[in-house]
């Protein structure tokens, strides 16, 4: 028997989800839109961004330190990936599909080193604090409205980074058209790499941040990953708002549907909404939105 | 088919034979052929086991480059192919009593049935797009393995159905043999004709193509649906193979390895998918003592063929010795 009080419950663990996986999700479109790669190594850069993260939390205990390392570690993963891998890439003619295989190889290289240095064990995170309210029977993890908080303002910031700045105003010309930009004087090198590094310090964020809920090891961004990548597809790639809306519309439909089917069908489910997106409309929610 | 136009295509055969016979490539692919036909007479055991996996891998991989490499289309479902040809034989032959010889075709024809809604699906999709859906695709395949309990065995995969040829290997050895050398003969031979020539312009432009009067559509689902009816039959050879066929086989990462092999060789040649496969497939048996440290290896490889010889060993062979 479903009560409300369940569903209301659920309706909460999507949201805070929904944000979880907003900030997955937004870095990923946010490559493909300004630099046009789509990066099968995000999952990878999540689970870095836990290890390193978590690592700084073992030495110092303090959390706001594990965030900067997890992020500032995770960046510099983004720039030295454009600048080694992707960028040679850049002239061929396929290069939408060569950058695809070049960021699955890294996937795979960052995984199984991780595995082979720090084996497949699961490392426990203490999280940031154990506090729990209870309102009317429903439970509100304080741990995860911190997070929940943290990804709104990460995205809020960058957001505000897109539209105020001039490095925004950069990217943005960028992602309307290469070729004027580079005329304008603008480093489209640079513009790249620096996109690249806080799409994936966003990646390393969000793994420190969930490292409490999913623990550390050396697979733990795929799920994270194949969900964002789910996100962004229906919500268009390369639109952020369509993004913010599909992680939220995603997160609550998959909370709700948990409640009556297995994890695999809520899966099947997300990929067949995907596909059906891909085939009617394949610029998703941000085709309709961003007009 | 007339008897002039049959002279003109065998005639095209012999010259074209004979032109690869004069390559590094065309060498050592005949020298593979040759060998292949000895392999029993010098190993048993493993060494056999080897050889029959990396057969069946031939078959996927070039099968892959020709849906890939021929025509662009970058496709992801290729190992969910690949196990729903699995699952066929070995549910054919255990539920149905299908004989093995025989089930191993019609796995390849459900293979092709599956594939041919895709095909239609991504016609209108290009590139990176592609990509995405197929990944869509071979999710929902791997997923549903898992979730059909009653028919796949669910997560720890069917096994305990009929083996092929009472269990005697060399004769499995030189069934596989055949049927790989058959079909690989057949992309062959679609290749060097009017289809491998439409292909390669859909490719390059589509709309030029298009243009010059093919119905660039109708090849296009052609093309994706023969090619995974092959990764089916690969499939029906893999479960009478290793007598197991369990969700693993259908995830993205059998996928990537499969990739890994074609673009190593060089996805736009069936002698690429060939000399691949035995280079990567060789290079993983002999790194079999190191473990899991292999999948390692797997992205060094794709990294490093990718950014150095995106056209692959045989095409590195070609620019070196011409």
């Amino acid at each position: 028997m479903v009560t409300i009080g369940l569903l209301v419950q659920q309706i909460i663990n999507g949201l805070f989800f929904g944000g979880q996986l907003a900030l997955m999700a937004v870095g990923f479109t946010l490559i493909w839109g300004v630099a046009r790669v789509l990066n099968f190594a995000h999952g990878g850069v999540f689970m870095i961004g836990a290890y390193s993260g978590s690592f700084m939390l073992a030495l110092a205990g303090n959390w706001p330190l594990a965030i900067l390392v997890a992020m500032a570690v995770t960046f510099i993963t983004g720039v030295v990936t454009e600048a080694l891998l992707v960028r040679p890439l850049r002239r061929r003619e396929e290069f939408d599909i060569a950058s695809i295989i070049v960021t699955l190889g890294l996937w795979f290289v960052l995984e199984h080193s991780m595995r082979l240095i720090f084996s497949s064990e699961q490392r426990a995170v203490e999280p940031i604090t154990r506090e729990i309210w209870v309102v009317q029977n429903i439970v509100i993890s304080v741990n995860r409205l911190i997070v929940f908080v943290i990804s709104v303002a990460a995205i809020a910031s960058l957001f505000a980074l897109i539209k105020y700045t001039k490095f925004g105003l950069a990217i943005r010309a960028a992602a309307e058209d290469d070729q004027t930009t580079k005329l304008m004087g603008v480093n489209l090198p640079r513009t790249y790499a620096l996109t690249f590094g806080i799409s994936t310090a966003l990646a390393g964020l969000a793994g420190i941040l969930l490292s409490p809920t999913f623990a550390v090891y050396p697979a733990v961004g795929d799920r994270p990953f194949l969900l964002a990548f789910i996100v962004v597809m229906i919500g268009g790639l390369g639109s952020i708002r369509g993004t913010l809306i599909a992680a939220i519309t995603l997160a609550l439909i998959r909370s709700v549907a948990l409640i009556w089917v297995s994890a695999e069908i809520s899966m099947i489910i997300l990929f067949g909404f995907m596909a059906i997106v891909l085939i009617l409309s394949p610029r998703g929610i941000g085709g309709v939105i961003d007009q | 088919m007339n008897i002039g136009l049959f002279t003109i295509l065998i005639e095209r055969i012999r010259e074209d034979v004979a032109d690869r016979l004069e390559t590094k490539t065309g060498q050592l692919l005949l020298i593979g052929v040759i060998t292949s036909l000895f392999v029993p007479l010098f190993t048993n055991g493993y060494s056999l086991d080897v050889a029959i996996q990396l057969l069946i891998f031939i078959l996927v991989v070039t099968s892959w480059n020709f849906v890939a490499g021929y025509f662009g289309i970058l496709t992801f479902v290729h190992a969910a192919l690949f196990g729903i040809g699995g699952y066929s034989a070995a549910i054919l032959a255990a539920e149905f009593a299908v004989p093995g010889v025989f089930g191993v075709f019609t796995a390849g024809l459900i293979a092709a049935v599956f594939s041919l809604p895709m095909a239609l699906s991504l016609l209108n999709l290009r590139g990176a797009y592609v990509s995405m859906l197929t990944i869509a695709y071979a999710e929902i395949i791997y997923y549903a393995a898992i979730m059909l309990r009653g028919i796949t065995g669910g997560p720890t995969g069917y096994s305990g159905f009929p083996v092929l040829f009472g269990g005697d290997r060399v004769a499995l050895y030189y069934f596989v043999l055949v049927t790989v050398g058959v079909l690989v003969t057949i992309q062959y031979l679609f290749a060097i004709n009017r289809f491998g020539l439409v292909a390669r312009a859909i490719r390059e432009s589509e709309e030029a193509a298009q243009m010059l009067g093919n119905n660039t559509r109708r090849y296009k689902v052609v093309g994706f649906v023969f090619g995974s009816s092959l990764a089916g039959v690969a499939g029906g050879l893999q479960a009478f193979n290793i007598r197991i066929i369990s969700p693993p086989v259908l995830e993205l990462q059998q996928m990537i390895e499969f990739m890994a092999m074609g673009i190593v060789g060089g996805i736009r040649s069936l002698s690429g998918g060939i000399l691949g496969t035995v280079i990567v497939y060789g290079l993983m048996e002999v790194l079999r003592p190191i473990g899991g440290a292999r999948l390692l290896v797997w992205g060094l490889l794709l990294i490093v063929a990718i950014v150095f010889f995106p056209k692959g060993v045989v095409g590195s062979l070609k620019d070196r010795f011409s």
